[in-house]
């Protein structure tokens, strides 16, 4: 187990450096500077601010340096925040993308897994039609439209709940619940398949011949097996948990770390946006190899390889 | 009762394989559904326009967010009788409280349907009606409904199309030719897909903002992003199929490699890339509306349905069917074509384009 999270970690350097590689390049090959203001300042003030930022070296070198400093965990001053670092804003912001993504992922296990186990266990029935019919419509309907109607008639004609902003409890419930749903629609199909998978098989009959209430039989013989594919699928809904959350985010004024992103991409600010890439790449590989190990975990028959 | 002299004649006919998934495409209620509506969608957005003559950059500053199903009195305002377009077009209120001389009779004399000449200035009584009510700016929204369509449905073609082009040639390469050159190319597609995405492409868009052709930009960005799954699906049918009999015979009877690829290999890639490209055109769609929605997308004046349900979020206080209108085609379309999509995977039944 160990030599392959250690493997997998190597693995990850190559891609995190490509990722580097990729970004670099791709900001400084992009039209525009950072140091374009509307204001006319003097060119002598510039070329201070480029020497100060680094900017003042060949592509190569610069290259390097900021590569190394990202290595030290040195991180570079930003010129869309003077004074700041990225470490500053990512410590800052993440946590409230974080805990947006923790309620968020909450939402799509409490309301995903029990419909797709009911549905699973009631097949052909109602209760098997109702919840997948439900789940079709929160899987094709996207964040940003779900979003704005949920504002719409929580926020604004029902006013149960406020619209924007991260400081109240009250503030909490429309952001996670626009970010779990799709997930809660998914999780369902797919605990339900795996679920039926499971049912049918010989392990839970035995369980069901010795006599074993089908509610034992379903939540403690079949259910540890049938949310496999959930599991699976966790890796995914994590980076997309992160990177949806770039929507959710704008759609109610959350100022975590996807906003951030957007508003250091509009600015230029190249520091900031190398740094929190990275930081994405490092967390998404970082959670799809948790979920590998957890994987192994829950169905041993499955070989790390 | 009585049999058919034609049965066992109909039943041992050869059916081909695509005739067959048609048969059972057919059978889908839900995918036909999906078909009907997505050319209810189509013929809505290209020919709409034809029978709803009004233009969606028409702007009527005195109409704004008008609810929908509204007839509006108007009267067109021209300082150059000759113009062939009006300078402005207001309300009769305002034409009485502004440019009448006697604002009871003039307005009666508009009532009669004519043009009526006041002070040089030549007024003409119109009518405009709203289906689906007008936006914050007065144009109307049925007619902006129907060019977003056009945009969203043509982005989401065309990059699926690049899409499919970068993914079918990649993908056939690396699968054909196999080896070293194979395990390359798949690490490479490794690597981007370990890449956030969506990161990049707001980067590529936001840096390239001033780049003219946009929409350009948006093909690129999106089919760059996506052609990375199809070429999984086609290397590895491409794999599949390069061990099988009959192309071990078309080689053995000395058919060129170009034949065997256009003739043997590629119709049967067919079945897999159809399914994807279905599925891939509402993904597309989606992924271009939610760079509108971040007010990264198009352009004014190209406004897909992300950009319009943006515009409907910002006035969805005073004016809700601004973003209800735009969010329910929207999610209709991507339904459809969902559905479409799902029914045509279990017609050809290609479990590897799950992959």
């Amino acid at each position: 187990m160990l030599r392959f999270i250690l493997i997998r970690l190597g693995q990850a350097i190559p891609v995190l450096l490509a990722i580097y590689t990729i970004t670099f390049f791709m900001v400084r090959l992009s039209p525009g500077s950072p140091f374009s203001e509307e204001r006319k300042v003097a060119a002598h003030i510039i070329e201070n601010q480029k020497a100060y930022y680094g900017y003042d070296q060949p592509v190569h070198i610069q290259y390097f340096t900021t590569l190394f400093r990202h290595l030290k965990l040195d991180l570079p001053p930003l010129t869309s925040h003077p004074g700041l670092t990225s470490a500053d804003i990512i410590s800052e912001a993440f946590p409230v993308s974080l805990e947006l993504a923790a309620w968020a992922i909450l939402i799509a296990l409490l309301f995903g897994i029990p419909a797709g186990v009911l549905a699973a266990a009631r097949q052909n029935t109602a209760l098997d039609y109702a919840p997948m019919s439900l789940a079709m419509i929160g899987i094709c309907l996207p964040t940003f439209v779900i979003g704005p109607i949920l504002a719409l008639v929580f926020g604004i004609w029902l006013q149960w709940t406020s619209i924007s902003g991260w400081s109240s409890v009250q503030d909490r419930i429309l952001p996670s619940l626009t970010l779990g749903l799709f997930y809660a629609a998914y999780i369902a199909r797919l605990t339900r398949g795996g679920m039926l998978e499971i049912l049918s098989s010989d392990f839970v009959r035995t369980a069901r011949a010795k006599g074993a209430s089908e509610f034992r039989a379903v939540v403690v013989h079949a259910l540890r097996g049938g949310i496999l594919p959930v599991v699976s699928f966790l890796g995914p809904t994590l980076a997309g948990l992160i990177t949806g959350s770039f929507v959710v985010e704008t759609i109610f004024q959350v100022s975590g770390l996807g906003r951030h992103f957007v508003q250091a991409a509009f600015n230029q600010d190249q520091s900031l946006i190398l740094s929190t890439v990275l930081f994405y790449a490092t967390l998404i590989m970082l959670a799809n190899l948790a979920v590998d190990v957890l994987q192994v975990l829950l169905n041993p028959r499955l070989r790390l390889s | 009762m009585r049999l058919s002299p034609n049965l066992a004649t109909e039943q041992t006919a050869p059916r081909s394989l695509w005739r067959e998934a048609l048969r059972r495409l057919a059978d889908n209620r839900l995918a036909m559904m999906g078909l009907g509506f997505f050319i209810f969608v189509t013929l809505f957005s290209f020919a709409g326009p034809l029978v709803y003559h009004v233009s969606p950059d028409r702007q009527v500053l005195a109409l704004d967010s008008t609810l929908p199903f509204t007839t509006a009195e108007l009267v067109e305002v021209r300082f150059d009788p000759e113009k062939e377009t009006p300078d402005e077009i207001t309300t009769v209120e305002d034409f009485a409280e502004v440019y009448a001389l006697d604002p009871q009779s003039d307005v009666a004399a508009l009532s009669t349907g004519e043009p009526q000449l006041i002070n040089g200035i030549l007024f003409t009584p119109t009518t405009s009606f709203h289906l689906l009510g007008t936006d914050i700016k007065g144009r109307d929204m049925l007619a902006r409904l129907m060019r977003g369509g056009r945009i969203s449905l043509s982005v989401g073609f065309l990059a699926t199309l690049t899409a499919l082009l970068i993914g079918v040639t990649y993908g056939s390469i690396s699968g054909y030719i196999g080896g070293r050159l194979d395990a390359f190319m798949m690490r490479c597609v490794d690597i981007l897909y370990a890449l956030p995405f969506l990161i990049f492409v707001i980067l590529l868009m936001v840096l390239f903002e001033d780049f003219e052709y946009k929409i350009l930009l948006v093909f690129i960005a999106i089919g760059a992003v996506e052609w990375l799954t199809m070429a999984r699906i086609v290397r590895g049918q491409v794999i599949h199929l390069k061990d099988q009999d009959f192309v071990a015979a078309a080689k053995a009877t000395g058919v060129s490699t170009f034949h065997i690829i256009t003739r043997h290999i590629a119709p049967n890639l067919l079945g897999p890339v159809v399914v994807y490209a279905t599925l891939l055109v509402p993904a597309v769609i989606l992924l271009e509306s939610i760079l509108s929605f971040l007010g990264l997308g198009m352009q004014a004046g190209t406004e897909s349905w992300g950009s319009l349900i943006q515009e409907g979020q910002q006035s969805m206080r005073s004016a809700p069917w601004q973003l209800i209108a735009p969010s329910l085609f929207f999610s209709a379309t991507l339904f459809s074509m969902n559905f479409l999509g799902d029914g045509l995977r279990d017609a050809l039944d290609v479990k590897s384009a799950k992959d």
